[in-house]
């Protein structure tokens, strides 16, 4: 390690020189911090850069975008006229008065009191799906939710991890053993399977639409601290030991900070990348959850609420890909995104993967 | 060993009985009219539920009784049947929950296991490819299109496979697992099965590639780097056989380990693939339980679920200990 580093600084220096061996050598040796170095080395990569851009420009849709696109609300249905009638066709068998069996073909043409499943035009971008909702801002409305609900749950279970796994790591012995103990029973339970009895616990106690989703994922974040607990804690384990925390016993430091000040800072490369990564598969869980039918509810939008429709109506799985599509491909560049920024970061924080 | 499979026994009766406590608390946390609402709307929907089958459950779980010694005693009763393997009877299924999971734990075991296979079969080469081409265009490729994979959400990529495959290139089959009209019975049913089963399995290798892949990519890198491959490699062995003699056996160490703790869990079911299809797995009788409220199956199938997973962990950290050496066992 030591070498290595003694070998980094000497090509930076000799890179230096080359660019410009006129000037003093003071001004060539560019000193950087260690959090410099982090940030150099993410923007090297492309990927972590392109993942940044979706996730920003993400962001940038969803939260700034209502504020342009106003013609429609998150549940304001189009009550224009559509445009061509339904026209729905019918065999009927009908028995005359001699017993005959004579087969009558019944149209019926039924005009909608609201624009429904209306084609993608400049007044509705991509169009609108069965109930006359606009779909292109409810993929806006919907992708706050995600973004939201993500990002305060990856809070949540990084905070408990955090806190679980500094004092299980910190203290050892049977604070140690408690703790693991319960993180080994919560890393047993299924996931999704008892997602769905808190759904039916949320129904009976008859939780508003809205703010289902909410609870849903405090309960999520409940059972999920585990995998960041034990992180933490098996990166405290090995720091436990260094001098440096021998030297902070030594000045009497209370156990908090020693905890909270010495130790957890320098499990934060880990911490971030963990954290990053979750993003990405806390919109996927918000996702299904809401597809099936779990989280957000109509009328309200979610990405995985929006496709939910074509698990039941297969007209709208065949023809109108432009109700169902977009949701989906919001989910996949959101996720993507986050991935690429969690890789990226990953080899940026870590010193072994230094190119 | 022996002492400390037996110790690892012991904890793992000890995670269960944790496990079983949350899910007994949480059913009980429902309010005891609202399960009489969902059983009434069962029963409105065509189902007969008997009000012995009511009077079963109230009684397996204690319901009804909300004082501290009620509830315990109702844990213990309830503990007492599941270690007798009474699960109480599905009111949706009509039939005992265990008999339920059973029926229908073949299905989703036969894709789980088939796509297993192919996501070994596929990952691992992807994996040491990308290692030891590492930072070249083929890495980049791979990783590339592995992390699309593992951002899919299962259900809007199983919808994309059915609407392209199935409704419109009317290649196989959309869903079920028999064709309405098919007469087949035993081995002739076999071509049938395969092609229900072909898109789910295809939906789930594509997501689970991902992961797999950057395991396997991640242990042969780090294998690249040890000091016996530089020796290996010093002495004159051929590049093929360095790889594939000395690194790869050594990156097989965490695959033999995950592969022992999947094991279990491939008879779990994939709630999300199998509701897509319509697979009668047990992921998706699971579901449809959910839907109609059919507390004594969930209860079931998430105790069900638990225990293999309990067992899965078991099974890989002995299999560690089984196949490294360098493992200590304390």
């Amino acid at each position: 390690m030591e070498n290595k580093k003694a070998i980094n600084q000497n090509e930076a220096l000799s890179e230096a020189k080359e660019k410009d061996t006129e000037a003093p050598l003071d001004k060539n040796v560019r000193l950087m911090s260690p959090t410099r170095m982090v940030v150099r080395r993410f923007f090297r990569s492309k990927l972590s850069i392109i993942g940044l851009i979706m996730i920003i420009s993400l962001f940038a849709f969803s939260f700034l975008g209502p504020l342009f696109y106003t013609q429609w609300g998150e549940i304001e249905v189009d009550e224009s006229q559509p445009v061509k009638p339904n026209y729905s066709t019918y065999e009927i068998e009908l028995t005359d008065k001699d017993g005959k069996v004579i087969h009558v073909s019944q149209t019926i043409e039924t005009v909608s009191d609201f624009n429904g499943l209306a084609p993608m035009s400049w007044e509705h971008p991509l169009g609108t799906d069965k109930q006359g909702y606009d779909v292109f801002v409810r993929l806006m409305y919907g992708g706050r939710i995600s973004l939201i609900v993500s990002f305060l749950s990856v809070f949540v279970i990084t905070v408990l991890g955090v806190i679980m796994g500094g004092i299980a790591g910190y203290f050892g012995g049977a604070i140690d053993n408690v703790i693991m103990r319960v993180c080994d029973i919560l890393m047993c339970l299924p996931g999704v399977p008892i997602l769905l009895i808190i759904s039916l616990i949320l129904d009976s106690a008859d939780v508003d639409a809205k703010y289902r989703i909410y609870l849903l994922m405090i309960y999520l974040t409940l059972f999920s601290w585990p995998g960041t607990a034990r992180l933490v804690r098996g990166q405290i384990l090995s720091l436990r030991e260094q001098e440096y925390m021998v030297a902070a016993e030594a000045m009497g430091y209370s156990v908090p900070r020693k905890i909270f000040k010495h130790l957890v800072p320098n499990v934060m490369p880990q911490l971030i990348v963990q954290m990053t990564l979750s993003l990405g598969s806390m919109i996927l869980y918000e996702a299904t959850l809401s597809y099936l039918n779990l989280g957000v509810r109509a009328p309200y939008a979610a990405w995985g609420t929006m496709i939910n429709v074509i698990s039941t109506d297969m007209e709208i799985l065949q023809n109108y890909f432009n109700v169902w599509g977009p949701p989906g491909i919001c989910i996949v560049i959101a996720v993507l995104g986050f991935n690429f920024v969690g890789d990226g970061l990953r080899d940026a924080l870590d010193p072994k993967m230094r190119r | 060993m022996l002492k400390y499979i037996i110790k690892r026994l012991l904890l793992s009766i000890v995670i269960l009985l944790g496990v079983s406590l949350i899910i007994y608390f949480l059913v009980r946390l429902m309010p005891v009219d609202f399960i009489q609402n969902k059983i009434n709307a069962m029963n409105q929907g065509g189902a007969t539920i008997d009000e012995s089958t009511v009077q079963a459950m109230y009684e397996m779980y204690g319901l009804g009784d909300n004082s501290f010694m009620g509830i315990l005693s109702g844990y213990f009763n309830w503990l007492g049947n599941l270690f007798r393997l009474d699960l109480g009877r599905s009111f949706q299924y009509s039939a005992p929950v265990t008999d339920v999971i059973v029926d229908h734990m073949g299905v989703s075991f036969a894709v789980a296991l088939i796509a297993t296979f192919f996501e070994f079969m596929i990952a691992i080469p992807l994996g040491i490819t990308a290692a030891t081409h590492q930072y070249s265009i083929r890495d980049y490729a791979v990783t590339i299109l592995v992390m699309i994979g593992i951002s899919l959400p299962s259900f809007f990529f199983g919808q994309m496979l059915k609407d392209l495959f199935a409704n419109k290139l009317k290649w196989f089959p959309a869903s079920g697992l028999v064709d309405a009209g098919s007469s087949a019975t035993g081995l002739a049913l076999l071509p049938d099965y395969l092609a229900h089963m072909f898109l789910p399995i295809l939906t789930v290798v594509i997501l689970s590639i991902g992961g797999r892949m950057r395991m396997t990519r991640t242990n042969m890198l780090e294998v690249l780097n040890a000091d016996y491959i530089r020796t290996a490699r010093a002495k004159g062995l051929k590049e093929s056989k360095v790889i594939y003699k000395h690194a790869f056996r050594n990156t097989l160490i965490p695959i033999v380990t995950t592969l022992a703790g999947l094991l279990p869990s491939l008879f779990s079911g994939a709630i999300i693939t199998e509701q897509v299809f319509d697979l009668p797995g047990i992921g998706n009788v699971a579901l449809k339980a959910m839907n109609a409220g059919d507390i004594p199956f969930i209860m079931g199938y998430n105790m069900f679920l638990a225990f293999l997973s309990v067992i899965g962990v078991l099974l890989s950290d002995l299999m560690y200990a089984l196949v490294d050496p360098r493992v200590k066992l304390e």
